[in-house]
């Protein structure tokens, strides 16, 4: 299980990429893994309002459908929509290729109630 | 699928895991949660006395009607228990127990079959078979931390079939050779008597004490 240090991450398993205002989302190498193969994508749309904790996107793997939720709050500006025809790039690099949306944030210091990649590791083994 | 929904809500405010089963009447197709509407021919719909309705968890086009739907909701065991695959394969367990109740001895699918919009013509995981032969199809949605699944069990065939109302839905014979129906395996077909014993094997297999809906 791969848990990059640069990235935090939130108890839903969603990672946070950020950049200034900015923060790029997807699943964590756990969740893809626990999901299985990932077949659907339903992307939030650019402009979105999104509420830390709510949820804001779905995945679909092995006929189960599963809500993604926003690790932070804020305004969606930019989404994968390479995943509408490759959803498996979850599975194959989910911390890559297969990141899912991008927010402008609403408040960075919503970034301090995540788990740094130590903390978050631990959770997921202790589980 | 409204009940079933407001069954999941409940479990998520704190309720007991829920367990419902119920049959369709006039017969429906159901659509995946993502499945597209033209994967359906509306007209034989219609013809056929057919509503179409969606689901709100994933997979492919599924006629009810001769068949009895279970609903349960729960939340998911914690870590590698409560992966997708792993609760399919936990709940199959209950489903598993109930059929053996009434004779039949069905055994979780592993991963067979061609894509394909009708979803008896595939098997998964979330599937339960006898020998090589579907009987039971399940699907999920997981939402606020509660795990819904439904399934249809097949008790009897009706006098048509998804082949007669999915759009590119392949060949009747073949969707015939890779499904069984209670009533062809010689088990009892009442639905009461097969949510009873669906019951027993639930609360056996699971150890979850289910409200019943």
């Amino acid at each position: 299980m791969d848990y990059p240090e640069h990235l935090k991450y939130s108890n839903e398993h969603e990672w946070v990429a950020v950049d200034g205002t900015r923060a790029r989302i997807g699943i964590t190498d756990y969740a893809q893994d626990a999901l299985g193969d990932v077949v659907f994508v339903s992307l939030p749309a650019v402009g979105t309002p999104v509420v830390a904790h709510g949820s804001c996107a779905e995945v679909e793997s092995t006929k189960s459908v599963s809500e993604i939720y926003a690790p932070v709050s804020g305004e969606v500006v930019e989404v994968n929509a390479a995943l509408e025809t490759a959803p498996e790039q979850v599975n194959a690099d989910p911390y890559g290729d297969g990141w899912i949306f991008a927010v402008e944030l609403r408040d960075p210091a919503e970034l301090d109630a995540l788990m740094d990649a130590a903390a978050y590791r631990l959770m997921v083994e202790e589980a | 699928m409204a009940a079933d929904l407001a069954l999941a809500d409940t479990v998520a405010a704190g309720g007991p895991p829920g367990l419902r089963g119920y049959r369709w009447s006039p017969p429906a197709l159901t659509l995946g949660r993502f499945q597209s509407a033209t994967d359906v021919d509306l007209d034989a719909c219609a013809r056929w006395g057919v509503e179409v309705v969606p689901r709100p968890t994933g997979g492919r086009a599924l006629l009810h009607g001769g068949d009895l739907t279970y609903a349960v909701a729960l939340p998911p065991p914690a870590g590698a228990a409560g992966t997708v695959d792993a609760t399919y394969r936990w709940i199959a367990g209950g489903l598993v127990a109930g059929l053996a109740l009434l004779g039949v001895e069905a055994a979780v699918a592993c991963g067979i079959g061609p894509g394909s919009a009708v979803c008896l013509v595939t098997q998964q995981g979330a599937d339960l078979r006898v020998g090589d032969r579907k009987v039971c199809g399940s699907a999920q949605v997981r939402r606020r931390g509660v795990v819904l699944q439904h399934g249809s069990i097949l008790l009897e065939r009706l006098d048509f079939d998804e082949t007669d109302l999915v759009v590119g839905g392949g060949d009747r014979e073949r969707l015939r050779r890779s499904t069984v129906t209670l009533g062809e395996l010689g088990a009892p077909t009442d639905p009461r008597v097969v949510f009873a014993a669906l019951v027993q094997g639930f609360r056996e297999a699971l150890d979850v004490d289910f409200r019943l809906r």
